[in-house]
């Protein structure tokens, strides 16, 4: 009997103790799962996240947690998990160029609002008019010279008209105005600063040519082909098999047969760019506004570099945005979307931006131009020249495709009269 | 009674197998059929919807021009760099066959190499040979020598050299150790009878080691023929698809064109076109006889 009593009174107890534990407690906060990429972005957005978890995050009974995949193969990871509808993380990372991609497995974002968005970034991403991701850092290209050397050419004008005549056939000046040259003036003035041409020349190459296969190459590219009044698409269909995008192939062509660019550039991408104009090998690349801190303050070209507008006319640089969307299969839709309404936020975005992002809101890039000067050419351009394809669900797979097509007449084993077509069949398949 | 015992012997080696085999069947079969499952579907990233595709996928691959020429570069990569290894393997292996000082040393600075990650060192080549930044062509220069690594002519050459440097440890190291297994005696014998060194190596050492450089050889281009990250890192398989192995179009379909379908066709077929070199590899180990002991 005694025992009865015993065992009775053990089994409430660990009833108890067993139910105290299982149950919800109503003041436990919501974890929110975040992926982003290791780098200035992931180090940014801890900062945002802990300034969140600490004060807004507790009223909203949400905790972040970021989770930072490698940056070389995010995106490779999260496409297995959206294939899979996975639940594992509740916020994907994404991108302009992705977002069609992706748009599938994300949820639409409300409450956005555009005014406080650079128009190109958050345009960007959207799909179908429907808002999939919220912008984070934007990112474009600028022409980036060397200012000492760009001042010397106009003393040097009859040396420049003979080598422009020499290199590409024409009768061309000076222009000592990067803001307002066109391809052929980027391309005279590069032959002046190569070695070969001019043996006089401070820099052994005049550019810097990212031929690599690689898709953010082709962006880089598309730079030139809008310069010269051209698109991936006309009306719908393919457009690269014509008069100006065999042009801007040659461009690339000319830069690298002629030997304006170092003959391993068939290999470079953005790091070695970067290096090739520090080193003081080269003096003049279109390259990304985030190469700006380094150039700016190394080697060959610190305190030397200029900045202008992509060579040409019209829209013509490439803008995206980095960004973050709801995965449609979250299990915590709720308090997902409350920390995605604080990361919309201006103070949020300033807390980014105060620890290294560059948030694509102007009212925060303005206020930064003190520490980082490009920030003003960023707003200026993304304005004025911002420019982002928009060709459907597959327009990551076409930047990969052309780059696979295109990088052979980039580096000269191929003609654009010998890709081109095979550029416009490329888009052709991968189109829907 | 030995009807029985035979029996038994046979439940008993099954059992014992039994979680070799579990394992086997959940990290290699379970997946390999999940692949041909995927290989027969309509499985596009940017597509919600997935639906059986019977054999498209197979189809399609075969009138690919770019898994075909990733084939044959594969191949012909495979095929190079495993010869050059081998024999440089060997060399040194014949080299390193006998005393003399700072063997040790040098012995395990040969082995460096294949410590590190085909990545990373992939990673390091990118900057040792930088023509802006890094220290090889730095040095060259200042013996006033150019030599464009990356270069498009000559591109095939610096991987080729860039896997040497990296496997030539893996040839030596297994030379070395089939080598030593060699019994002193058979060189005694070959001294009594008058051999010189070239005749003790080309009719007594290479004869008993071909067996062990076989299944090496074999080993060296199987793992070539699986290449990936070194040459996805240095060349991206560019430019154009000039230097896209297999393994970097199977990746590029499946993560790039976001094409899971195909890509998982892609891995069957090359598991396919690998298949033929198992009853090869397992002759040499002798797997198909009754041992002695």
């Amino acid at each position: 009997m005694r025992l009865k009593k015993t065992s009775i009174a053990l089994a409430t107890a660990l009833s108890l103790v067993v139910g105290l534990a299982v149950l919800p407690n109503a003041n436990a906060a919501t974890t929110v799962k975040m992926v982003l990429w290791p780098g200035p972005e992931g180090d940014a957005m801890q900062k945002v996240v802990d300034s969140y978890n600490s004060s807004q995050g507790k009223k909203d009974g949400v905790t972040v947690k970021m989770i930072l995949l490698s940056r070389d193969n995010t995106f490779a990871k999260e496409a297995a998990l959206m294939k899979a509808k996975s639940s594992e993380y509740d916020i994907y990372f994404t991108a302009s160029y992705l977002v069609g991609q992706h748009a599938p497995y994300l949820s639409d974002l409300k409450g956005v609002k555009d005014s406080l968005y650079l128009k190109a970034s958050v345009n960007s991403l959207k799909v179908a008019g429907k808002q999939k991701a919220l912008p984070l850092d934007t990112s474009l290209h600028f022409m980036y010279y060397r200012k000492d050397l760009i001042a010397s050419l106009s003393a040097n004008a009859a040396k420049y008209t003979s080598i422009a005549k020499t290199v590409l056939g024409k009768d061309l000046k000076p222009n000592t105005n990067p803001a307002t040259w066109n391809w052929d003036d980027a391309l005279a003035t590069a032959a002046f600063f190569t070695q070969k041409y001019n043996p006089e020349s401070p820099t052994k190459y005049g550019y810097a040519l990212p031929a690599k296969n690689l898709l953010y190459n082709t962006m880089i590219w598309n730079d030139v082909l809008w310069g010269l009044g051209g698109n991936w698409l006309k009306n719908g269909q393919p457009n690269l098999n014509t008069p100006t995008g065999k042009a801007a192939i040659d461009v690339y062509n000319t830069i690298y047969t002629k030997g304006l660019t170092s003959p391993e550039s068939s290999q470079w991408e953005y790091a070695e760019t970067n290096s090739a104009l520090t080193s003081g090998n080269a003096a003049l690349a279109l390259q990304w506004n985030a190469a700006y801190s380094e150039l700016s303050t190394t080697g060959a070209t610190k305190d030397q570099i200029g900045i202008a507008p992509p060579p040409g006319k019209g829209q013509r640089t490439h803008v995206h945005a980095l960004a973050v969307g709801l995965n449609k299969f979250s299990k915590n839709q709720a308090a997902s979307a409350k920390w995605m309404a604080y990361l919309a936020t201006t103070p949020a975005m300033k807390t980014y931006a105060g620890a290294g992002g560059v948030p694509s809101m102007p009212s925060i890039l303005e206020g930064m131009v003190a520490s980082n000067a490009s920030f003003a050419n960023i707003i200026e351009y993304a304005g004025k020249y911002g420019y982002s394809e928009s060709a459907g669900p597959r327009e990551f797979d076409i930047y990969a495709a052309l780059a696979e097509v295109l990088s052979p007449a980039w580096s000269g084993q191929k003609t654009s009269a010998d890709v081109a077509a095979a550029a416009d069949a490329a888009i052709k398949k991968l189109q829907k | 009674m030995s009807t029985t015992f035979s029996r038994e012997r046979k439940i008993a080696g099954w059992l014992l197998s039994a979680p070799l085999l579990i394992l086997l069947a959940g990290l290699l079969i379970w997946p390999m059929y999940l692949g041909f499952k995927t290989s027969i579907t309509h499985d596009i990233l940017s597509e919600f919807e997935t639906y059986p595709a019977g054999f498209e996928n197979y189809k399609n691959l075969l009138v690919e021009p770019n898994f075909w020429s990733s084939i044959r570069f594969t191949l012909i990569f495979a095929a190079v760099a495993s010869v050059i290894e081998l024999t440089l393997g060997l060399g040194l292996a014949l080299l390193f066959d006998r005393i003399f000082p700072g063997k040790r040393f040098l012995f395990s600075l040969m082995l460096i190499p294949i410590m590190i990650a085909p990545s990373l060192m992939a990673v390091m080549f990118r900057l040792i040979l930088n023509e802006n930044i890094g220290i090889v062509p730095g040095l060259l220069s200042k013996i006033g020598l150019s030599y464009s690594i990356f270069d498009q002519s000559n591109i095939f050459t610096s991987l080729i050299i860039l896997d040497v440097i990296e496997f030539t440890a893996f040839t030596f190291l297994l030379s070395y150790s089939a080598l030593q297994n060699m019994s002193s005696e058979i060189y005694e014998a070959a001294a009594i009878d008058g051999a010189n060194k070239r005749q003790t190596l080309i009719r007594i050492t290479l004869p008993i080691l071909k067996p062990a450089l076989a299944i090496v050889f074999l080993l060296r281009i199987l793992d070539s023929i699986r290449t990936f990250d070194s040459i996805y890192i240095l060349t991206g398989g560019g430019p154009g698809t000039s230097t896209q192995t297999v393994g970097i179009y199977i990746y590029k379909t499946a993560f790039i064109y976001g094409d899971f379908g195909l890509a998982a066709a892609a891995a069957i077929v090359l598991v396919l076109l690998l298949t033929p070199f198992m009853p090869f590899i397992i002759k040499q180990f002798n797997l198909g006889t009754e041992s002695t002991k």
